[in-house]
C-alpha cells in the first residue's frame, strides 16, 4: 500500500523525474514502495515495494550475497541454499546468534544484505531504518506462504519480512512423571513438581503469566499488570530448577532426567522423544505461544535481485520440506508434502491446519513495545 | 617535621635525571604497548562511558546525555545494585576458598617434593586444555539427579531412588564449586612462585633457634608468602566479580548475576545506556579494589 505522500510525490514531479529521484535516493524511507509504478505491483496487498526498475538487473549484479544467518541454515545439503548456489555464486555467511545481536551489530555498521531475524523484531529493524520493502511479485513462491504470517510480516502495509521457519513455543512434560488434570501454563508453578521444572531465560515468562493470570493482552501490558506478573513469577520461582540459555542445555538436562517440565520448542520434543522419554507437548488451554522467523532486506543491497532470488528458495515447497524434515521446524510454505515426514510430528505440529496458528489457539509472537520495561522486570524476577 | 620531609624530595632528584637519560629507544619501546593500551583499553572504556550519559545512543528513542540511569542504579533499591553486592559476596567467598585450598597444593609442589615439581604443576594445569564448556558438561554429569554421586547415594541405600540431593546441581554451591574448580590452578601459582623464591636457610635459622615447625611455618614460610597469597586473592577475585558464564550456566534459579544482567542489558533489554552504566561500575569498582590490593601488597615485596 503507498502512501498519500508517495502518490501526492509522484503526481507533483512526473513518473519520469520521480524515477530519477528515486533511483538518485535509492529507496529511502517516503521513496520506497513508490519506485516500481509498473502498475502490476502496484495493487498488492503485500506492499511490492523497492525501486525495482531502476535497479540493475541481476545479471549486472555482482552476485556476492551477503547473508546474516543462524547458523545451520547455510549447510550446503539444505535444499534452499542448494538449489540457489546451482544458479548463482555462492552467498557469503555471517552468522548471528540472537535477534538483539544481529540488531546491534548490523547497528554498529556491520553490512549484510539479507538477514533473518524473527518476526517479534522487524519492527526494530524498520525503527533502525536500515531495511526495506521485499518487492513480492520478484518472488513466485510468496503466494504460497501462510497469509497470517506475510501479515505480521507487514509494517505499514509493506512487505519487509518474509516468514520462513516457524514452530510453537510450548511446556513438554515428562507424561511417565507428571500427572496433569488439565492443559495449562500453570504446570510451570505447580509445587509438586518443585524442582524438576525449568523456564526459558526469556521475558516471554511475562507473557505466560499474563495468559495465565488473564490479563487483557500481554504482549501489551501497562505498569500495573507489569508489576503484577512480575510479583507473581517471584512468588513462583522457588518451584524452579533453572532458566535454560541453549536448546541443547535443555535437551541434556531432559534426557538425563534433572528436568521433567519445561517451556520448549518443537525440536526438544523431538530430542526427548529420540532419548526414549515418554513427552507430551502439550496443547494449553491458553494457548501455545508461536514463534516465526525469516528475512528483512538490508536498504540499498547491491545484490537487490539475487536476495530475492535467495529469500525466493528459501520459500519454495522443497525447501519446506527439508527444513521440515531435517530440524523439526515448521515453514511458513503451507503446501509442502508432509507424507514423507513422522505423522507424530505433523500432528504435534499441526501441520496440516495452518488455522492452528491463529488466535486464540496460538498466540503468535510479536512487537514489544515496551520490551525495555518488560526485559528490566524479568531482570527482577530473576535477581529475586 | 622539616627535618623528616626533606629526604623525600633528594630521592626524587636523585630519580628524575635517570627518566631523562632514556631516549628514543625507551619511547619505541613504550609506543606499541602503549598503542595497545590506548586502542584497546582507553579508548573503548571512555566510549562506553560515553554511553553510560547518553553521549552515545544505540537506538532511536534512546534518550540524549542524561544521568537518569546513573541515578537509578545508584538508587538504594535498585535491583542491579543488590545483584552487584550479590556478586561481590560470591567472590569474595570463591576466592578465599579458592586460596585455602590451593596454599597446601602450591605448599607441597614448592616445598614438599623437588624431583616432579614440574610435571606435578602441569599436570594441575592439564584440564584446562579441554573446552570450559566440555568441563561443565562433565560436572553436570557428575552432579545430576541421574549422575555419579546421586547414583552412587541410590546404589547404596543412602537415598531413596527419585529422591536427589536437589543443591548438586543448578545452586550456588555449583557456581562454587565450579568457579573453585576453574580457578584453584591459577591460584597455585602465584603462591607456588612466592614459596618457591622462598630462602630455606631461614627456615634452618628458625628451627637452629628452636621453632616447632608450625611456629617455623606461621612466623616464617606464612608471612613470608603473603604477597604471592593476596596475588593470587586478587587473580580470582577481580574476573569472578563479573563472571557470568558459570552462574548462567550451573546457578539454576539462584544463578543470576551482576554479570548476567550487563549481559541481559546489552542483549534482548535493548538497553546498552543502563548495561554501559553497570559496565562502568564495575570497572571503578574492580579498580578500588585492585589499588586496596596492590597497597596491601607493596610492590617491592611482589617483585622479589
Amino acid at each position: 500500500m503507498r502512501s498519500d505522500l508517495d502518490r501526492i510525490l509522484e503526481k507533483k514531479l512526473g513518473r519520469g523525474q520521480f524515477l530519477k529521484l528515486a533511483a538518485a535516493a535509492g529507496g529511502t524511507g517516503i521513496l520506497a514502495g513508490c519506485g516500481a509504478s509498473s502498475g502490476e505491483s502496484d495493487n498488492t496487498d503485500t506492499g511490492a515495494a523497492g525501486a525495482t526498475e531502476t535497479r540493475p538487473s541481476i545479471d549486472q549484479e555482482k552476485g556476492d550475497l551477503k547473508v546474516f544467518e543462524w547458523a545451520g541454515y547455510e549447510l550446503p545439503t539444505y535444499i534452499g541454499v542448494k538449489a540457489y548456489a546451482k544458479k548463482y555464486p555462492k552467498p557469503k555467511y555471517t552468522f548471528l546468534t540472537s535477534d538483539d545481536q544481529a540488531l546491534s551489530k548490523v547497528r554498529a555498521g556491520f553490512e549484510p544484505e539479507v538477514v533473518h531475524p524473527c518476526i517479534g523484531y522487524v519492527q526494530d529493524w524498520v525503527n533502525l531504518d536500515v531495511v526495506e520493502p521485499f518487492d513480492t511479485s520478484l518472488m513466485k513462491n510468496v503466494k504460497d506462504l501462510n497469509p497470517a504470517m506475510l501479515e505480521g510480516g507487514q509494517v505499514d502495509g509493506k512487505q519487509y519480512f518474509i516468514p520462513a521457519d516457524w514452530g510453537f513455543s510450548s511446556p513438554l512434560y515428562r507424561s511417565d512423571k507428571v500427572d496433569t488434570s488439565e492443559d495449562t501454563w500453570a504446570l510451570f508453578y505447580d509445587e509438586k513438581y518443585k524442582g524438576k521444572i525449568s523456564w526459558w531465560d526469556s521475558l516471554e515468562n511475562l507473557l505466560v503469566a499474563g495468559y495465565v493470570n488473564g490479563v487483557d493482552d500481554p504482549w501489551n501490558m501497562d505498569d500495573g499488570e507489569l508489576e503484577d506478573m512480575k510479583k507473581f513469577l517471584i512468588s513462583k520461582k522457588h518451584v524452579v530448577r533453572n532458566f535454560w540459555a541453549s536448546q541443547t542445555d535443555l535437551d541434556a538436562d531432559f534426557k538425563a532426567g534433572n528436568i521433567w517440565i519445561a517451556y520448549a520448542w518443537a525440536g526438544s520434543y523431538v530430542a526427548a522423544k529420540d532419548a526414549g522419554h515418554e513427552v507430551t507437548y502439550m496443547e494449553p488451554k491458553e494457548g501455545r505461544l508461536s514463534w516465526v522467523c525469516g528475512f528483512v532486506l538490508i536498504k540499498d543491497s547491491p545484490n537487490y535481485h539475487h536476495a530475492h532470488a535467495y529469500v525466493d528458495e528459501w520459500s519454495s515447497k522443497f525447501s519446506a520440506e527439508w527444513i521440515e524434515k531435517n530440524y523439526a521446524y515448521g515453514h511458513a510454505n503451507t503446501t509442502a508434502d508432509l507424507s514423507k515426514l513422522d505423522p507424530g510430528f505433523v500432528e504435534v505440529l499441526h501441520l496440516r491446519d495452518p488455522s492452528a496458528l491463529q488466535e486464540p489457539k496460538a498466540h503468535m509472537d510479536r512487537y514489544i513495545a515496551r520490551r525495555k520495561e518488560y526485559n528490566a522486570a524479568w531482570d527482577e524476577v530473576k535477581a529475586a | 617535621m622539616a627535618v623528616d620531609a626533606q629526604p623525600v624530595p633528594r630521592t626524587r632528584s636523585i630519580r628524575r635525571p635517570r627518566f631523562r637519560g632514556k631516549n628514543v629507544t625507551t619511547a619505541a619501546l613504550i609506543a606499541p604497548p602503549l598503542l595497545w593500551l590506548v586502542v584497546f583499553f582507553a579508548i573503548p572504556v571512555v566510549l562506553v562511558g560515553l554511553l553510560s550519559v547518553g553521549g552515545i545512543v544505540l537506538f532511536p528513542g534512546d534518550e540524549v546525555w542524561t544521568l537518569s540511569s546513573w541515578k537509578s542504579f545508584l538508587d538504594l533499591d535498585s535491583v542491579y545494585m543488590g545483584l552487584f553486592w550479590k556478586s561481590i559476596k560470591m567472590s569474595l567467598i570463591v576466592s578465599a576458598i579458592c586460596v585455602v585450598i590451593a596454599y597446601p597444593i602450591a605448599y607441597f609442589l614448592a616445598l614438599g617434593t623437588s624431583k616432579h615439581k614440574y610435571t606435578l604443576l602441569l599436570l594441575i594445569i592439564v584440564p584446562f586444555f579441554t573446552s570450559f564448556l566440555l568441563r561443565v558438561a562433565a560436572w553436570k554429569f557428575i552432579l545430576g539427579d541421574q549422575g555419579l554421586i546421586n547414583s552412587f547415594f541410590y546404589s547404596t541405600g543412602l537415598r531413596a531412588d527419585e529422591h536427589p540431593i536437589p543443591q548438586l546441581l543448578y545452586s550456588q554451591f555449583t557456581v562454587m564449586l565450579v568457579l573453585g574448580y576453574v580457578w584453584i590452578p591459577f591460584v597455585a601459582l602465584p603462591i607456588f612462585v612466592s614459596l618457591e623464591n622462598l630462602d630455606r636457610r631461614l627456615l634452618e635459622a628458625a628451627s637452629d633457634l628452636g621453632a616447632s615447625r608450625w611456629q617455623a611455618f606461621r612466623r616464617v614460610t606464612l608471612p613470608l608468602s603473603l604477597p604471592g597469597v593476596v596475588a593470587a586473592f586478587v587473580f580470582i577475585f577481580i574476573p569472578t566479580i563479573g563472571e557470568y558464564v558459570t552462574p548462567s550456566l550451573v546457578g539454576g534459579n539462584k544463578g543470576f548475576m551482576f554479570g548476567n544482567a550487563i549481559q541481559d542489558l546489552f542483549g534482548p533489554g535493548f538497553d546498552w545506556t543502563t548495561g554501559a552504566v553497570l559496565s562502568m561500575f564495575l570497572f571503578g569498582a574492580v579498580l578500588f579494589f585492585t589499588l586496596i590490593f596492590a597497597r596491601f601488597l607493596s610492590m617491592r615485596q611482589l617483585s622479589t
